[in-house]
């Protein structure tokens, strides 16, 4: 599902973010990607979905050489992976409904289908009765979980999430992992950026560890 | 198919729904492109009545043809006929010529010495076909080769002069549109700019969960349309304000030199083709600015 080869990136002004990173992960499993704060758990991330391009090296994700993609399908791309950041990047002047229906609409379903689809997803993360609010009326776990309502509605294959219990407290974190997991068991391949170890070691998950941009294990 | 209609149709009615939400704005916008448009359009339906006006003071080129001395009018007159390009000839007879120049002169009895030797040759007015100045021309030099016709006299100096004038006229009011059009598009351009600056969240959203360019760009279009209509509907409710004002002295006019003339604003095609010139340059506007905002973003 995902694949990465002897990646290196150097942003435009700066320090050597990764360098030669590789590993890959299997459709259906799921795993945390780990490491130091600044050790490029986050680029990697952006690599995957196409934020940021690999200065050298190859990206694979779902089949798709993100290198030879080309910039007219990037959108069909995006709809193929479900993406949570830790900042969830929700659209505060917008409803939880609207904001979840998000993905349908720029895929073009409307009515009845999006409704459905919608409440269904929120009913997943414990939030059914709340499509009507707004986000900053919710706390930063409900927004959390809006959040990954949002990366789940269109059914992606692959997950992924960029520390998505950065802001939470330990029982939270641990609804929110145990969510991910659940979807996992579903089929949806989940890959997990965190430094949180305390979810590492409470789940049985594989490990992917970064160190300064280098491969720590190479598992 | 129904799908699409309806997704534009959300597109549409959220776009109204932002529109609600910042009144002041919107209103100046429209207001401003309204003031922008009246100002070609008011001269050229103002050129529309000008020619209307022109066209009802005079057949258009008439050209008068004098009969020599002796010349019976009725062979004349049927020679003219059998030209080409002719539309309608009216005959003055040396009597009534003396009559017209009577009455109009003020030398009513002073003329009766004319009596019995009537000095004035009979005239043939005749009325071209054509319009043109050439065509006039044309008929005037076709018919001073008539046996009979001692001379023409055209008012096709005049005739070139009007022309010519409303030629400039129209020419005057082509180069402001495009001025002012071109104002349009830089207006809605910049309003359009500042709108996708402001939903920068929004947009890098969309794009994240897979929203294409086009996606991204249809509210803005349909704002820059929607926008651009108004301020047409704007400009139309402005000059219907203009010429509402004129309307009495225009009156005024009418009386004090017995003529019938009635100013008419602009008429509902007119209405409508400014109304979607207005929604196409905002749209055009629209498209170029959010064009630009799209490209200038990473990957
Ligand atoms: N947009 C950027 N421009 C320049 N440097 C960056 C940018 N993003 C990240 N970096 C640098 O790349 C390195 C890795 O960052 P990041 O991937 O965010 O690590 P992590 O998510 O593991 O904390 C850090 O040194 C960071 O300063
Ligand atoms: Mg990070």
């Amino acid at each position: 599902m995902i694949e990465l080869k002897h990646v290196f990136k150097r942003y435009s002004l700066g320090t050597e973010a990764l360098s030669d990173v590789g590993f890959s992960v299997a459709r259906g499993e799921m795993a945390f990607l780990t490491g130091p704060s600044g050790a490029g758990k986050s680029t990697v991330l952006k690599l995957i979905c196409l934020l940021e391009r690999p200065t050298r090296g190859q990206v694979v994700v779902n089949g798709h050489d993100l290198a030879r993609l080309r910039p007219h399908r990037l959108p069909y791309f995006r709809r193929e992976i479900g993406v949570v950041f830790q900042d969830n990047r929700l659209l505060n002047e917008r409803t939880v409904f609207d904001n979840v229906a998000l993905p349908l609409l720029v895929a073009g379903m409307t009515g009845d289908e999006v409704r459905k689809r919608v409440l269904a997803a929120l009913d997943k993360v414990g939030l059914r009765g709340r499509e009507r609010g707004f986000p900053l009326a919710l706390s930063g776990g409900e927004q959390q979980r809006v959040g990954i309502a949002r990366a789940l509605v269109h059914r992606p294959a692959l997950l992924i999430a960029d520390e998505p219990t950065g802001n939470l407290d330990a029982a939270l974190s641990d609804d929110i992992i145990d969510l991910f997991q659940e979807f996992n068991h579903h089929g949806v391949t989940v890959l997990i950026a965190t430094h949180d170890l305390r979810q590492i070691e409470r789940l049985q998950a594989r490990v992917i560890r970064l160190g300064e941009g280098h491969m720590v294990n190479a598992a | 198919m129904k799908a699409y209609l309806t997704r534009h149709a959300q597109v549409f009615m959220r776009t109204l729904g932002d529109f609600a939400r910042s009144p002041a704005a919107t209103l100046l916008t429209v207001v401003m492109i309204g003031v922008t448009l009246v100002l070609p359009t008011g001269l050229y339906v103002g050129l529309l009545n000008l020619q209307r006006l022109t066209l009802g003071w005079q057949p258009r080129g008439s050209l008068s043809a004098y009969l020599a001395k002796g010349v019976p009018h009725a062979t004349v007159i049927a020679a003219i006929r059998q030209i080409p390009g002719v539309a309608s000839i009216r005959y003055i007879s040396p009597a009534e010529g003396l009559r017209a120049f009577a009455t109009s002169s003020g030398l009513g009895t002073t003329a009766v010495v004319f009596r019995h030797h009537n000095p004035l040759p009979g005239v043939a007015v005749v009325t071209p076909l054509g319009t043109k100045p050439s065509s006039v021309a044309h008929l005037a030099a076709q018919l001073k080769t008539v046996p009979g016709i001692a001379h023409v006299q055209s008012n096709l100096a005049w005739v070139k002069r009007l022309d010519a004038a409303l030629a400039l006229g129209h020419r005057i009011v082509v180069i402001l549109a495009v001025a002012l059009g071109l104002a349009l598009i830089l207006i809605i351009g910049n309003t359009t700019r500042a709108a996708v600056a402001s939903r920068a969240d929004e947009i890098s959203v969309v794009g994240l969960v897979g929203g294409t360019n086009a996606f991204i760009r249809r509210p803005f279009l349909y704002a820059g349309a929607l926008t651009g209509g108004l301020g047409a509907l704007c400009a139309l409710i402005l000059l219907e304000a203009a010429f509402l004002a004129l309307d009495g002295p225009i009156a005024a006019l009418d009386r004090a030199y017995g003529a019938h003339y009635h100013l008419s604003g602009p008429d509902l095609s007119q209405a409508l083709g400014l109304l979607g010139l207005g929604a196409l340059l905002g749209w055009l506007g629209a498209r170029i600015a959010v064009g630009r905002a799209l490209r200038s973003r990473r990957i």
